[in-house]
């Protein structure tokens, strides 16, 4: 298995798995999505709300705010040494105090652990006008976005086959497939069609390519032929900023391979042994 | 309100919304703004085009 980055910064992570198979593949962007655990808003105490939105209108829409998670710092609940009761070790809370007129923000919520805040400090949470207030306390908790997609720590997050364009002798250089691919990859070359440099994984697999040939009068077979590479796969990983992408991969990944463990110490106990002897 | 978040992907919309109103309000191109916002998905991007901000009509019945 290879694993080579074409961008990996703060929010987004593009990467090709190579020499693995489907069902890794989604192991892993499943792992990503709902099992790398984050902070965020779980219970809310309002003191005073005279705005026009409800209390658990409110409420959900702090829940949504991303905040900058530490797992070094915070556990989850369940596992931690309070025994779920809540301690600064799981929890964070958050005070806001706010009076119209003025638009309320994620910034005004001020962290009790400074490390945690917002992601953003500019999402409006609810315009107050002259007279209106808004006084609460919000409790965040470690989550995974198993439970809740507040606690998933990718926004969109997925992998597609890697392309394989083939073109054949049959192939006259007409030009149609060029101008039918919506992506704009394909190039006619002295007299035959071929993918521009660097831009082969810009394909979307939408075959357009294909028919525009087929339609062309071209006989039975296109010239030109997309498939799929069944054992590479295209990543995109993107964060909601409460952890950088290379934090959650390695969370998932750690994940995948605990889950492995896990179940090899199953079989072995449900074998009697044998597996253990094999798996190793 | 606008909603904190893309209802599709979950990318947090509701940052660039301020900015897009205005923009949209001076009459430039939705499109355009929507790119420059770096909301590249369509998901996101109908999130914004979409809204209609009726917060004030809800206030006076309070
Ligand atoms: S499959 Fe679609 S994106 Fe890929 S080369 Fe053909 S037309 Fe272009
Ligand atoms: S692959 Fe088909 S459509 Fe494309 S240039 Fe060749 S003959 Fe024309
Ligand atoms: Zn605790
Ligand atoms: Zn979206």
């Amino acid at each position: 298995m290879e694993v080579t980055f074409s961008q990996l910064d703060d929010t987004v992570a593009r990467f090709v798995l190579s020499e693995a198979t489907h069902a890794f593949a989604n192991t892993l962007r499943r792992a990503m999505i709902s099992e790398v655990p984050t902070l965020a808003i779980e219970n809310v105490r309002i003191y005073g709300n005279t705005s026009a939105l409800f209390d658990e209108m409110l409420a959900h829409r702090l829940g949504l705010i991303p905040l900058k998670t530490d797992l070094s710092v915070h556990a989850p609940v369940d596992s931690c040494a309070c025994g779920g009761e809540g301690c600064p070790g799981c929890t964070v809370i958050y005070t806001l105090s706010v009076e119209g007129p003025r638009t309320v923000y994620s910034g005004d919520l001020i962290p009790q652990d400074p490390e945690a805040v917002p992601v953003h400090d500019n999402i409006p949470v609810v315009k107050l006008v002259e007279g209106q207030k808004l006084v609460l306390e919000a409790q965040a908790v470690i989550n995974k976005g198993k439970e809740h997609v507040k606690w998933q720590p990718t926004v969109a997050c997925g992998y597609k086959n890697y392309p394989v364009i083939t073109t054949s002798e049959e192939c006259d250089g007409c030009g149609m497939c060029v101008e039918e691919c919506p992506r704009g990859i394909l190039a006619v070359d002295s007299g035959a069609v071929s993918v521009l440099d660097g831009r082969l994984a810009d394909c979307s697999m939408c075959r357009l390519c294909e028919q525009a040939c087929l339609s062309g009068g071209i006989g039975e077979e296109p010239g030109i032929r997309i498939a799929a590479d069944e054992t590479r796969f295209i990543f995109v990983v993107e964060s909601d900023g409460s952890l950088p992408p290379s934090e959650i991969i390695k969370h998932a990944l750690l994940y995948v391979k605990d889950k492995s463990h896990d179940l090899v110490g199953v079989l072995t106990e449900i074998s009697g042994g044998i597996a253990d002897e094999e798996g190793s | 309100m606008i909603p904190v978040r893309c209802f599709t992907c979950g990318k947090v919309v509701s940052v660039a919304w301020e900015e897009f109103r205005q923009r949209r309000d001076a009459g430039e191109d939705p499109g355009k703004i929507l790119d420059d916002l770096g909301l590249e998905r369509y998901c996101c991007r109908r999130m914004l085009l979409t809204h209609k901000e009726i917060i004030e009509d809800i206030i006076p019945y309070q």
